[in-house]
């Protein structure tokens, strides 16, 4: 959507709202492949502070899917969800339309 | 502090509007004016006895807060998605004839249409219905924020699921 070319080795996140504010990006490229359980853990280590202000309230959708940011391997879930290069991740904070 | 958005937030505004249609289904985000005519107009069909159009304006305050001016962004290719899986869920469970549900993106000046609702269908009850839960459904799953700025320059992102004060913009680590 705003990225264009991705680069090579790279995916694309795309940025809404109070992430797009905290992040002060709309988009950028990082590393691929990312474990999705990772994502988080990433965006904290580039943006100190992001997880307890924007991202804990955020869904994430991986090529216009949601996918389960809670799951982990002990409750079964969506584990197996890996971020690979050229995909569109976005990160989705709670919605205001109307 | 800053209270304008960043340089790249223009870039999730489309210059034209996006849309999604059918011969039963319309939903479209637009940086234009919206036309309430245009989604009556659409949703008219000779099976339908009755039409039930829902308007949101933009209001000029949020918890008595004086509100200077509101822009609407959306992640836009995933957010028509979701309009036409509310509206064809609408269509099917309420037994409409059309449904159209139309939304603004970009600066949306106070008192002016952000959201408009169209449906139609053979009886009062099931429109009037159907048009209350579109809204609530696009209200609670559609992929658009609003930032309210308030007089003074301070900025907000809502969000509707809790009516809680939402996000400061200047809460940023470079805001």
């Amino acid at each position: 959507m705003a990225s264009g070319q991705v680069p090579s080795g790279c995916f694309s996140i795309l940025y809404f709202a109070a992430a797009s504010t905290f992040t002060s990006k709309a988009s950028e490229f990082l590393p691929a492949p990312l474990d999705a359980r990772s994502l988080f853990t990433t965006l904290e280590e580039r943006y100190p502070g992001i997880t307890a202000k924007v991202l804990s309230s955020c869904a994430v959708t991986v090529n216009l899917e949601y996918v389960d940011m809670d799951a982990n391997a002990d409750d079964g879930g969506d584990v197996s969800c890996v971020i690979k290069e050229g995909d569109e991740v976005a990160i989705i904070p709670p919605v205001s339309s109307g | 502090m800053s209270t304008s958005e960043p340089p790249s937030y223009a870039a999730n505004i489309p210059s034209d509007p996006v849309t999604k249609t059918t011969s039963t289904v319309h939903v479209e985000l637009t940086p234009d004016t919206l036309s309430t005519d245009a989604a009556t107009r659409f949703v008219r069909s000779p099976s339908a006895g009755a039409t039930v159009l829902f308007i949101g304006t933009t209001r000029d305050s949020f918890n008595d807060l004086p509100v200077s001016s509101l822009s609407y962004t959306s992640y836009t290719p995933l957010a028509i998605s979701t309009l036409y899986a509310i509206a064809t869920c609408m269509l099917e469970k309420h037994s409409l004839a059309k449904i159209a549900i139309v939304h603004k993106l970009g600066e949306c000046p106070i008192g002016e249409e952000s959201i408009v609702i169209a449906v139609s269908a053979p009886h009062r009850q099931a429109a009037w219905r159907a048009g209350e839960e579109a809204l609530e459904e696009t209200k609670k799953r559609a992929e658009i924020w609003k930032l309210e700025r308030f007089e003074g320059g301070e900025g907000v992102w809502r969000a509707n699921r809790d009516g809680a004060a939402g996000v400061k913009v200047d809460e940023g680590e470079e805001g």
